[in-house]
Formats: C-alpha cells, sequence, structure tokens
C-alpha cells in the first residue's frame, strides 16, 4: 500500500494499492477530484506531486515544461511510491501559461515533437 | 414557432427571417476546468423583453455527471426535413467534448425547463466507432451527423458520428476520411452535393490548452476539404498555409442555390471565402486581415483569433469575432469577393478597449455568438474553451462568462451594444461558470440547411 498526502487539503492521507489510476483510487475513498476525458489526454485532472513517484507513462496532455514543474495526470497515473500532492485548480498556478508572453524551449514541448534533453523524475 | 408546413423549420430563409421573435434561448455553462466541482449544464435565457424575468437563467438542466464540457450542440431536426410531417425540431443534442458523453435533451415538452431525454455514452461511442472529442452537430434530413476530432485514444483526424432520428448509433457516417489530417467544423449545400470541412487540431493536442510551438510542428490545421456529400469522401483539399493557420468554423450562404462559403481562419484571423467555379473546382481566397495589435506585455502583437463566424439569414451579412482583441465585426458581403465593414463593437478583450460592460466587467472576449432569424439581436457568449480561457483569461475564473445582447442594423449596417440585456454567469448559484454556444426553440442562424 502507498500512503497519499493531499498537501492543500489539510494533508490529509489516504491509502491506496498502487495498481490503478490515482483518480479512481482516491475517488473510491471519497476525495472529489476534477477529471474529463479519463484517458490522460485532457489535462482536467492535473495535480502537482511535491513528494514521491509515480508512472503515468500513458499520459499525452503534459508538456515537458509541465512534466518538471511536477503536474501529474491523474486519470492514468499510478502511485509508484508514497506521494504528496496538491490538488485542484489552486496547484494549477504553472499549469497554464500565456504561450505568447511565455514561449517553451523546444525541449519543453510535448515528448513527442521535443528536442531531447533529460527531464527530471516525476 | 416553426413554419406553416408540416415539419420543422421552414420553407426558405426568407420564410424563415419572417417567423416570430425568440423568446427563450438555450446556452451551455461549463464548471469543468474551473475548480468547481459540478456539473456542466443547459441555461435556459429568457430572452423576452416584456417578460418580468427578461435577460435572466431561468432554468438550469445539470447533466449527470461532472467534467463534460459542453461546448457546441444541434437540433435533431431542421428546414432540411421541413416537408416531413413526422419529424418536429424537438430535441437538442448537446455533446461532451472532454467525456465524449451525448446528452439528448427534450425542448418541447416544457420550453422553458428542458428535460434530458437520453444519454449516449462515450463509452459506446468510442467502442462502436472509435470516435472522441465531439463537435459540430447538423441534421441531414432525419438522420444526425457529428463531427469529431479523435479517435478514441484522442488522436487525429477522428471522423463523423451517424446517429438515426432515434438518436441510435448507425456507425461511421463518412465512406472514407481520405488524407485528412484533422477535423472540426463542417457545413453542406445538398444543390451542389457538397461538404466542406475545417481542421483544428487532435483533442491531445487542444485540449490540455495552446501552444504555439505546436503550430510549427503542423500539430494545428491549416486546410479545408471539399467533399462528395453523397459519395461521403473528400474530393479536394485546399491548402491556406499562413493565410489559414486554424481554421476553425465553416458557413455556406443560406441561399441553397449559392456555392459561396466563408471560414475563419482563427490563429491567422482571417476570412477566408471559398465558391464553385464554373470549371466546378472549388476556389478560395482570403477576403478580410485582421492586423495583430501591439501590446505592452507582449514580445509579438496579439493576433485576433477570430474563432467563430455567422452568415444573416438574408447572406446580406458576415459576422466575426476577435477574441484576444475583444470586437465583433459585421460585414456587408453583398459582393462575397469585396467584404465592406459596416459595424464595429468592443466587448472585455486583452486591448483594454472596453473592459467594462453594462456595469460588468468582462472576463474573456466576444466568442459564440447567434443571431436572431430577422438578424436584428445577436447574442455574444465570452468563453473559448475551457484550458484556453485560463491560458489567456486567467481572470475568468472567479469573474465567470457573460451573455452580451448586439442590437445589428439590417437596413443600413452597423451595430451598437444594447443597454438592457446581460447576463452574467458570474452570478450563477453554483458559482461562476463559463457560457458558449446558444440556439433558440424556433431555429437560428447557425442550424438550418435547405435540401
Amino acid at each position: 500500500m502507498k500512503k497519499i498526502t493531499i498537501a492543500n487539503r489539510n494533508n490529509i492521507t489516504y491509502e491506496v494499492k498502487g495498481n490503478r489510476p490515482l483518480l479512481l483510487e482516491l475517488r473510491a475513498l471519497g476525495l472529489d477530484l476534477p477529471y474529463g476525458c479519463q484517458y490522460g489526454g485532457c489535462i482536467t485532472c492535473a495535480a502537482k506531486l511535491i513528494k514521491g513517484k509515480v508512472d503515468q507513462k500513458s499520459q499525452v496532455a503534459l508538456n515537458n515544461r509541465q512534466i518538471n514543474d511536477g503536474y501529474v495526470i491523474l486519470c492514468v497515473a499510478k502511485a509508484k511510491s508514497n506521494c504528496t500532492f496538491d490538488i485542484g485548480v489552486e496547484s494549477h498556478d504553472k499549469l497554464y501559461r500565456n504561450p505568447f508572453i511565455d514561449p517553451l524551449a523546444p525541449h519543453e514541448l510535448k515528448s513527442d515533437i521535443a528536442t531531447d534533453r533529460e527531464i527530471k523524475d516525476g | 414557432m416553426e413554419g406553416l408546413c408540416c415539419g420543422p423549420g421552414y420553407a426558405s430563409p426568407s420564410e424563415a427571417i419572417r417567423a416570430p421573435s425568440e423568446k427563450l434561448l438555450y446556452t451551455i455553462a461549463i464548471y469543468t476546468g474551473t475548480g468547481i466541482q459540478k456539473p456542466d449544464y443547459l441555461a435556459t435565457v429568457d430572452v423576452d423583453p416584456n417578460s418580468e424575468s427578461y435577460s435572466k437563467v431561468i432554468h438550469r438542466l445539470e447533466m449527470p455527471g461532472i467534467g463534460d464540457e459542453l461546448h457546441h450542440m444541434g437540433w435533431n431536426a431542421c428546414s432540411s426535413c421541413h416537408d416531413d410531417n413526422s419529424m418536429s425540431r424537438k430535441y437538442l443534442i448537446v455533446p461532451g467534448v472532454r467525456s465524449n458523453n451525448i446528452y439528448i435533451v427534450d425542448t418541447a415538452t416544457n420550453p422553458k425547463a428542458p428535460n434530458l431525454y437520453k444519454i449516449i455514452e462515450g463509452s459506446e461511442i468510442k467502442s462502436k466507432t472509435n470516435l472522441s472529442g465531439p463537435h459540430t452537430v447538423h441534421c441531414l434530413g432525419s438522420e444526425i451527423i457529428i463531427s469529431f476530432l479523435g479517435d478514441a485514444k484522442g488522436e487525429a483526424p477522428g471522423g463523423y458520428l451517424n446517429l438515426n432520428k432515434d438518436f441510435e448509433i448507425l456507425g461511421r457516417w463518412e465512406n472514407s476520411m481520405g488524407d485528412i489530417p484533422f477535423s472540426y467544423d463542417f457545413w453542406y449545400q445538398p444543390r451542389h452535393n457538397v461538404m466542406v470541412s475545417s481542421e483544428w487540431a487532435a483533442p491531445n493536442t487542444f485540449m490540455p490548452g495552446f501552444d504555439l510551438e505546436e503550430v510549427g510542428h503542423l500539430k494545428y490545421g491549416r486546410r479545408l476539404h471539399i467533399w462528395d456529400f453523397k459519395k461521403k469522401k473528400p474530393i479536394q483539399t485546399m491548402y491556406l498555409g499562413e493565410d489559414g493557420l486554424i481554421p476553425l468554423e465553416v458557413k455556406f450562404l443560406h441561399n441553397p442555390n449559392s456555392s459561396h462559403g466563408f471560414c475563419g481562419a482563427a490563429l491567422s484571423a482571417n476570412v477566408i471565402h471559398f465558391w464553385k467555379s464554373e470549371n466546378g473546382n472549388w476556389e478560395w481566397e482570403k477576403i478580410i486581415d485582421i492586423d495583430n495589435e501591439p501590446h505592452s506585455d507582449w514580445p509579438i502583437p496579439i493576433p485576433g483569433v477570430m474563432s467563430a463566424l455567422l452568415v444573416s439569414m438574408d447572406d446580406k451579412y458576415l459576422y466575426i469575432n476577435n477574441w484576444l482583441h475583444g470586437d465583433m465585426r459585421q460585414y456587408n458581403i453583398t459582393d462575397p469577393h469585396n467584404p465592406v465593414l459596416t459595424g464595429q463593437v468592443w466587448m472585455g478583450g486583452l486591448l483594454g478597449k472596453a473592459p467594462i460592460v453594462n456595469g460588468v466587467k468582462v472576463a474573456g472576449g466576444p466568442q459564440m455568438y447567434q443571431l436572431s432569424l430577422d438578424g436584428k439581436r445577436m447574442y455574444v457568449t465570452t468563453s473559448l474553451f475551457s484550458t484556453w480561457d485560463n491560458q489567456f483569461y486567467p481572470e475568468i475564473r472567479t469573474k465567470g462568462g457573460v451573455m452580451l445582447m448586439i442590437d445589428c442594423d439590417v437596413e443600413n449596417g452597423g451595430m451598437k451594444i444594447n443597454k438592457d440585456f446581460i447576463v452574467n454567469f458570474g452570478d450563477e448559484p453554483n458559482g461562476p461558470s463559463r457560457c458558449h454556444e446558444s440556439r433558440y426553440p424556433g431555429g437560428d442562424c447557425t442550424s438550418d440547411i435547405w435540401l
């Protein structure tokens, strides 16, 4: 079992198995979370990982800058260790940016078009 | 509000123009992406100036779950089955772009308080047709076609879902997507056996938000496609290049004999005019080019982002918006090759021309609009898409969207924001929501097609 702490909900904790997406596991335990497509493509369920490790290989919504900023797509991400998250739109401070004022560098694009450059482990 | 004949709609555009004025309109309002954990809903707005609840939301039909992102919608029937007395314009078809669910809403039993009649589950659509990301809804006679922007995994080009009049899935409408890379909007003109479709992007590209770099990586569209409507396959591509970056809404003139149509290229902020030439090929030209505008906070001038476009029922005026600039424009298109600017109003936008309208600070800019059949009243909303709103107008989270009305002069041209009408979706009971597309019970200027 993995312990999931929600920092911006008074550090409430949940125990999850880590074999299913965090959105499903946490909602089943009573945590109200935003979501949309439920296949990792639409970003509505993004949360910010403060500590821990997840597997979100199947997400296709995040660019590399968002991943480096800690964002995790909960509808596909599985917990690989104990994790601490901020959830909801309060955690989206760096998720949305004006793309004209603050453009992405080539290595910060989505993984299918980014130039090679190592990104930090999520 | 329907015509005198047997089926829904009107015998002709000129008959539609003479229909009684709209008293109600429906607009979708979203909480998806706003931080408020409530379902999106269909709002009924009272637009009868003689009513006590004029300019107010009088009913909210909540969807059964959260996270749909309701966006566009369409009627189950229009003037294309005016001769079929077994049909009636009773149901609104309301897709959720993110959930893939399609809601069938009965607006006829109680027009002021519509009810949910049927749900087509997104999972069923994916498993039967491999489609996701629904957008434009049109009826063709007694059947319904809906454009989808992606396959079940959110990859382009998507395709078209075909429903029968009982809202059962018949399968894919098209026989071939040819080499079309992206889907978005479509419109058809049966007397020319033609459909035109445009290109946004794959759901996996546009749903998380907009990255300018992805335009350069060809993740966004820049073409229009001409279809053989009966054969249900594309036959000609018009490559618009830099003039047509992100070509979104497409509309033909309402006159069913005309082959002239228009598309708004959102990022290029150009209007593309297309028509069938005498040799049967389809041609295009750029007829309106909105200059990017400098802004002290921006390293490059701001593009207009022409996200929608509408033709009045008499085919005399073309309306466009510039969502980031904040203006709505009216052009006289009596000569479709040479449009003449006849009206302009400002609401919201990033240029600071009209931050407050009718006492409300407008978050967002003019985005979706619907015009009365007589062409005199245009209802405008301010939200584009939750993630894109969050990027360009982050204050819309707390302020919500608004609906404004523009009085349009159909004789001499001209536009003026009506002082007595504003619906502030920032004041909704569950918190600020964002309104998008609107429809009237009696048909409108973006739904009816004549066979």
